[in-house]
């Protein structure tokens, strides 16, 4: 229905819990309308309801927003949850909350996610590459967990020392 | 108007510098802004950029400092910064490379690797290296990040690097530092 401001940190709605919602809720579908316009308007390819202000668990991805990317085009999914992931990786990563820096954070390739649709059939996405990496980002972000939770290493600093 | 100052400082590594470094800063009302500090071997080593308070130069700082930092032996240094170089800046969207190089260790392998670099218009944003490996054969490795105004300057930088491998009797890889924002 709107357009909604990306909330920057140090808003604590990106920091604080969210709740789970039920599909036929009349709040939901305001919420992931919201959640389209704003990611249409926006440089990037997912958000979470906690970046629009909503302290809902609803995600929305759309990684073939991106150049090269196709994925699964556009997944809407209520109270997700990542069942399993696999194939660690070092990746820098940003976000639109966190403006001006990235970080290198443990991620992974694979990632198994299971969610409820909008029109509430139970949904199961096995994404890969850059879309599961979106998919790590967003439930993160439901759970009150930013990028700069996971920095793995400073800067350029392969040599970790070895604990 | 706010005023900026460089402070860089190490000494022997031991608990307690940052410590000492960052309540001396905080006691004398100077603002510990973007900072980077690591431990190379046995030394600490930092750099600090600092707002300074009203009234007091680097100058002064840097003499100021002395008493907190005398306990720990820590050489420090204090320059002033233009404004301008001091201020924030948004990211951009710079082509960015990861340049890894590594071999058999012997003089010049870093002169002639940022050599090569500035030659092809690259900007070292960040840079690590060690001599790993064993004490008969010691090995160097540097981990670079460069930016590149044009990404189309990339290839003749992989080109030039390419060359470096025979002459210096390193390896190397030059690959595109892969950033995700979500």
């Amino acid at each position: 229905m709107a357009i909604r401001p990306i909330l920057l940190y140090p808003h604590q709605g990106l920091k604080s819990k969210n709740e789970a919602v039920v599909p036929t809720a009349p709040a939901v579908q305001t919420v992931v309308q919201d959640l389209l316009d704003t990611l249409a308007a926006s440089p990037g390819v997912a958000l979470a309801a906690p970046q629009i202000g909503h302290a809902v668990q609803i995600i929305v991805v759309d990684v073939s927003r991106k150049k090269g990317e196709t994925g699964h085009g556009l997944i809407v999914l209520l109270n997700p949850v990542i069942l399993a992931q696999e194939g660690r990786k070092i990746v820098r990563e940003g976000c639109l909350s966190v403006p001006d820096y990235t970080g290198n954070v443990l991620r992974y390739e694979q990632a198994i996610v299971e969610g409820v649709a909008p029109d509430g059939r139970v949904v199961t996405v096995h994404a890969s590459g850059f879309e599961a990496l979106a998919f790590q980002h967003e439930v993160d972000h439901l759970n009150g967990m930013l990028f700069l939770d996971r920095i793995q290493s400073l800067s350029t600093d392969l040599f970790r020392r070895k604990k | 108007m706010d005023h900026f100052a460089i402070v860089t400082a190490f000494g022997q590594d031991r608990p307690g510098i940052v410590a000492l470094m960052a309540d001396g800063l905080y006691q004398l009302g100077c603002n510990i802004e973007d900072t980077c500090m690591t431990r190379l071997r046995g030394e600490f080593t930092m750099m600090l950029m600092i707002r300074l308070p009203e009234g007091i130069d680097a100058e002064t700082l840097g003499n100021r400092l002395t008493p907190y930092t005398t306990p720990l032996d820590l050489a420090v240094l204090c320059r002033s910064l233009p404004d301008q170089a001091a201020a924030r800046q948004a990211a951009l969207e710079v082509p960015t490379f990861m340049l890894s190089v590594y071999g058999a260790d012997h003089p010049g392998i870093v002169a002639q690797v940022a050599r090569t670099v500035a030659q092809q218009g690259g900007n070292i944003t960040d840079m690590n290296t060690r001599v790993i490996g064993s004490g008969e054969v010691p090995v160097y490795v540097m981990v670079l990040e460069i930016q590149l105004q044009d990404a189309q300057q990339a290839d003749p930088l992989r080109q030039a690097l390419e060359q470096l491998k025979p002459l210096l009797g390193v390896d190397l890889t030059f690959r595109p530092l892969e950033s995700v924002t979500f």
